[in-house]
């Protein structure tokens, strides 16, 4: 067994060992020289909640708001993924004890991170046996329906850890700005499972994007979305070279909505799957609005030296198959 | 231009082929014979679909915009078939279907990064099928050859995206109006009638590869060869 450390969030994250799988950010184990995505294999998944509480949140009020971010991930109609609340336990999160408890726990020495969770696998089979999700007590937390100023939404940082808990790497559909004091300031998102929290007092992350809602139907599909949902598969490259770590996104004319994907293949390649049929906008550019290593293994060679391209083609995606290979080519800036 | 010329060509060996046996006669208000046959060329105006912004949420639930698209279905010419049976003796029902190929444009700009601005193009294969009534308008100051009409009519949209990924469906509601010019008028025989028809209509199309559930109008412009049997 070995436990990983797969994610952290606030204006700092770590990934852990995202998988260079084709469509979003997942994680991933490397079992007998083959990648295994890492998902649970059974749902209902169930959870424990601490009975460590924090300052300002009591532990019923943390049952209630991370049941709530639960159900938020399991109502998304296109995927199967489902949780169940096994009780309340004195077991701390991070223990290698069979249990994925959410809880609690003072971190002054993660000074950026809001909260963090990790996996305990099997590295025989790359079975996912347990995760855990801690709180930073050393932040000041609201579960005000209407947020609270200076104290971060755990609500929002709940369904953001929970899209790890269940497999989801980052999505980078947000832009940030740099703060004179170090770390990143967040403008905007379109993804809660962008690696950056928005401000304390936001409550702007509680509701799953586009892109959220894809990715965690590609990880764990309904058995028709196969079928009424379709992709956009293609190529980067530069100079006739592939770009590894684009950013793509994905815009639905038709709906408003925008997914994101990576080129992570050795030719260049990506794979923005679960999407509605539709007429679509490709959009490609660096990754250049959070830190390279809240996806990547940073001794991946991404690619930052490139412009902004938008296809020139319309990319249709049909209902139940994919677009066809598009290529896009971009310039150094 | 192809096509035009094509369709120029149709009705030129109708219209001269008819010539030869043309009768005097004045035909009736809406000239004789019951059953009409149509072909002929269609020009579609310019549709616009409207305008999307790609946006993301601001910590305050605001949106910030990181480019901006504006979508049409360019003006195209297609082609028409028509089949029309007289009911009254000023009122005809046909049923018509058109093919053509216009090219779906979304302009994107305004990115916040300052990409420059870029039309992205397909090709739709177009086709409709539909239903609809022609009233014929008395007009005695046109003459006995030309005849004024007013049409209406529904139907259905079918609309192919390039390499045949996709089909959408939608629906067309069109009016308009024109004339029928007679080039050959007899009340007896097989061939009772040939002639030309201009029409220009409101066409307005509902879904389809439009991105939102409204209706979006366009002008059409008709020209076809007809004759009556």
């Amino acid at each position: 067994m070995t436990r990983a450390v797969a994610s952290t969030l606030v204006v700092l994250l770590v990934a852990g060992q995202p998988q260079p799988a084709l469509a979003y950010l997942k994680f991933g184990v490397t079992i007998g020289g083959r990648q295994v995505t890492l998902k649970w294999a059974q749902t209902p998944v169930r959870y424990s909640v601490s009975t460590q509480s924090a300052p300002q949140v009591t532990v019923a009020d943390f049952q209630d708001t991370v049941a709530r971010a639960f159900n938020t991930w399991q109502a998304v109609p296109s995927a199967t993924i489902t949780y169940q609340f096994a009780g309340l336990t004195a077991a701390l999160p991070g223990r290698d004890d069979g249990l994925s408890v959410l809880g609690f726990q003072n971190r002054p020495d993660l000074d950026r991170v809001l909260a963090q969770t990790s996996f305990l696998i099997d590295r025989t089979t790359g079975a996912l046996v347990e995760s855990d999700i801690v709180f930073n007590t050393s932040f000041e937390w609201s579960v005000s329906p209407t947020g609270t100023a200076n104290r971060f939404d755990l609500e929002s940082v709940a369904l953001h850890e929970i899209g790890h808990f269940s497999g989801l790497g980052h999505s980078a559909l947000g832009e940030t700005e740099m703060r004179d004091g170090g770390g990143r300031r967040v403008l905007a998102a379109e993804a809660v499972m962008f690696p950056i929290a928005f401000a304390p007092g936001s409550i702007a992350d509680r509701t799953l994007k586009a892109d959220d809602i894809a990715g965690i139907t590609d990880l764990y599909p309904e058995a028709d979305s196969t079928r009424t949902t379709g992709s956009i598969s293609g190529r980067v490259t530069k100079d006739d070279q592939p770009v590894f770590g684009a950013h793509i996104v994905a815009f639905s004319v038709a709906r408003g909505t925008s997914v994101g994907t990576f080129s992570l293949g050795a030719q260049g390649q990506f794979s923005v799957a679960a999407l509605a049929p539709g007429v679509y906008i490709l959009r490609t550019e660096p990754l250049d609005d959070a830190d390279l290593d809240s996806f990547f293994d940073t001794s991946r060679n991404v690619d930052l030296d490139f412009r902004v391209t938008f296809a020139d083609r319309v990319v249709v995606v049909p209902r139940g198959g994919d677009s066809g290979e598009i290529s896009v080519k971009v310039a150094r800036k | 231009m192809m096509r035009t010329a094509r369709l120029a060509l149709v009705v030129a060996i109708v219209c001269a082929a008819g010539v030869p046996a043309a009768q005097a006669q004045p035909p009736p208000a809406a000239g004789p014979g019951r059953i009409e046959a149509a072909f002929g060329g269609l020009w579609f105006g310019r549709q616009p679909l409207g305008t999307a912004d790609a946006n993301e949420t601001t910590p305050t639930g605001g949106a910030l915009k990181i480019f901006a698209t504006s979508s049409e279905l360019a003006r195209v010419f297609g082609l028409e078939g028509r089949v029309a049976i007289r009911l009254l003796s000023s009122l005809e029902a046909e049923v018509q279907g058109s093919y053509s190929e216009p090219q779906l444009k979304v302009a994107i700009g305004s990115d916040s990064e300052g990409a420059p601005a870029v039309t992205a193009v397909e090709t739709v294969q177009q086709f409709t099928i539909g239903g609809g009534a022609v009233w014929y308008v008395p007009a005695r100051a046109l003459g006995s050859r030309v005849v004024p009409f007013v049409t209406g009519g529904v139907g259905q949209l079918r609309q192919m995206h390039q390499d045949r990924v996709l089909l959408e469906t939608g629906r067309y509601f069109q009016v308009g109006g024109g004339v029928k010019a007679f080039f050959v008028s007899r009340p007896r025989g097989f061939v009772n009638a040939v002639g030309a028809r201009v029409d220009v209509r409101a066409l307005v199309r509902r879904d389809g590869v439009a991105f939102d559930d409204r209706g979006h109008a366009s002008p059409s412009v008709g020209v076809s060869a007809f004759v009556r049997f």
